[in-house]
């Protein structure tokens, strides 16, 4: 597993919003977003529309899917799951922890396990 | 009065009899409005009402276009009534079996003289004055004749004939240009594409049931545009109609959506689109199913069964277009700059076993039949171009046709000049040929003052 990314304070990305870790800040080359979701957990998901060039950290959050804020494309934040059309390819997923009220993500470190 | 020769099937001396005076007629340039180096199109082209009767002289008064299907006529007197442009035309098989069209107005006081859209009759006799002509298209009774003038001959007041008739594997295309360039030569490479659908059994295809029409607002060019060039919107527009229909409810997957396919580039208009892929498939399980594919690629060659027999779209310029994946064979008829009229049939193989006509009819009808969730969206695209087009400032700003500017070339597989599946190159030759011909005095302008 990869090194941890300390967030902050869970307070510190509001529920139904997300916050964008650069690539340079996470190591991977790729931006990540976490995202707080309406079930009150934190999912990551590579920042990056599978479909075209988007910030899905800009999209809308509803339950545990955001929607792509161009093309209406939607993900499951647990899985990556592309939902709907446009979107065909999954995107990436990045383990996230909640600790003692702190937000750590596991960049490149899938949050599904391997045997799901 | 009377002429000698005044057969209706000749050059239709009626057409033009009274000399109109030349400033009656105004043809505009449209070079200026077509940039097909550039990929602009001016918006004007699909409003003006000045164009639109440029079109109806210059396009669709000298081009092939698609009458009705040869299975419609099965004994003399079988008769559809369709348009050519605005024209109104009856075509029907005559006592010798032939099938002739005629323009469908009475020569007397110009009513229209079948309003039927489909039927078997022994004579056209118009419900105003009661003309009656017979198959041929002959004026056989005028009631009280004898009042008109001892000169009167009913030779010289025949239907006006389509002067040129031409099928292709059961298509029936009529020309109102009585020199006009062979059919089969103004399909060229087009042929092999309609093939792909029009060719797959020995017996050759039928359409079943009848004609669906439904009205559009919408320019007909934008409809027809479409079904040359335009595969770049059916992940988005359809995205809906893609999830309805995959298994998964999530739309098809990634290889399927983003598909690899060719883009057939006629230099006279025509276009056909589609993805090209080595498992044919037809999403009617039954039609799938009932193909015998490896005798089909001995029949029509690898590249076809794997390219356009399937999920692509096309147009014969300027208004048939067809969806080889369903057997919809449409016409837009124009009504107007803007609205179409969509005549819509179902194609399918002779050879075919009812449940599998049945089966292609039912995905027609799910897909783009006049509710299709495909259609429905195609429609609803067009009509807004269509709504918003006549604000001046709208109407000012250029449309983009630049994708897929040079692509054209000959692939080494598909014949002619193919481009990428996603591009806008059939579209620019689409409107390229259209611009031509509006820039064109056409057959029934020779010799006229002031062309």
């Amino acid at each position: 597993m990869s090194e941890a990314i300390n967030l902050g304070s869970i307070d510190d990305i509001d529920e139904g919003e997300a916050k964008v870790v650069s690539g340079a800040e996470n190591g991977t080359g790729e931006d990540i977003a976490v995202f707080h979701a309406e079930d009150g957990n934190f999912y990551a998901l590579d920042d990056n529309c599978t479909h075209e060039t988007a910030s899905l950290a800009d999209g809308w959050i509803e339950g545990t899917e955001v929607e792509c804020p161009v093309h209406s494309a939607k993900f499951c934040l647990k899985s990556g799951a592309a939902l709907c059309m446009p979107a065909t390819i999954a995107a990436r997923t990045h383990k996230v922890v909640v600790e003692d009220g702190e937000v750590l993500l596991y960049p490149n470190t899938s949050a599904v396990p391997a045997s799901a | 009065m009377s002429t000698e020769d005044s057969c209706p099937s000749k050059a239709n001396p009626a057409i033009g009899r009274l000399p109109r005076p030349a400033s009656m007629i105004t043809n505009v340039d449209v070079s200026a409005l077509v940039d097909t180096d550039g990929g602009m199109i001016d918006r004007s082209i699909y409003t003006d009402r000045g164009l639109y009767g440029q079109e109806m002289r210059r396009v669709f008064a000298r081009s092939w276009l698609f009458l009705a299907h040869e299975s419609q006529f099965k004994k003399p007197g079988d008769f559809f009534t369709t348009f050519m442009g605005e024209d109104p035309v009856i075509v029907t098989m005559d006592k010798t079996k032939t099938i002739r069209a005629y323009l469908n107005s009475c020569r007397h006081r110009g009513v229209r003289l079948c309003r039927a859209d489909a039927g078997a009759t022994k004579m056209f006799t118009c419900t105003y004055h009661g003309w009656s002509f017979d198959l041929a298209g002959a004026l056989q009774s005028v009631p009280n004749e004898k009042a008109y003038p001892e000169d009167f001959d009913r030779k010289d007041w025949s239907l006006i004939d389509v002067p040129s008739l031409a099928t292709y594997k059961g298509l029936i295309f009529g020309n109102w240009d009585p020199n006009a360039e062979p059919l089969e030569e103004s399909l060229g490479d087009m042929r092999y594409y309609m093939d792909a659908m029009l060719d797959r059994d020995p017996e050759g295809t039928e359409v079943m049931g009848g004609v669906m029409k439904w009205e559009l607002e919408g320019n007909w060019k934008l409809a027809a545009e479409q079904f040359a060039t335009d595969w770049y919107h059916v992940n988005m527009s359809h995205a809906s109609a893609l999830m309805v229909m995959s298994p998964t409810g999530r739309g098809p997957k990634a290889e399927i959506a983003a598909t690899p396919g060719r883009q057939f580039v006629a230099p006279n208009g025509h276009g056909a689109g589609f993805p090209t892929h080595p498992k044919s498939r037809f999403d009617a399980g039954p039609v799938h199913e009932y193909y015998d594919y490896p005798a089909l690629r001995e029949r029509l060659g690898d590249a076809a069964v794997e390219g356009p027999m399937t999920t692509g779209h096309a147009t014969v310029f300027p208004n048939f277009s067809y969806l080889p994946v369903n057997g919809s064979i449409r016409v837009w008829h124009p009504k107007g700059p803007d609205k179409i009229e969509v005549w819509a049939w179902i194609l399918v193989d002779k050879s075919m076993p009812d449940e599998v006509k049945d089966a292609q009819r039912l995905y027609n009808l799910r897909t783009f039949g006049p509710s299709g969730i495909f259609e429905a969206d195609d429609g609803e695209n067009w009509s807004e171009v269509q709504a918003i087009s006549h604000g001046f400032v709208t109407n000012s700003v250029p449309l983009n046709f630049q994708m897929g500017i040079g692509s054209e070339r000959n692939d080494g597989v598909y014949p002619g000049q193919t481009s990428e599946l996603y591009s806008d190159a059939a579209g620019r030759s689409f409107y390229k040929h259209w611009a031509g011909l509006m820039n064109t005095p056409a057959w029934h302008e020779q010799g006229q003052p002031g062309q």
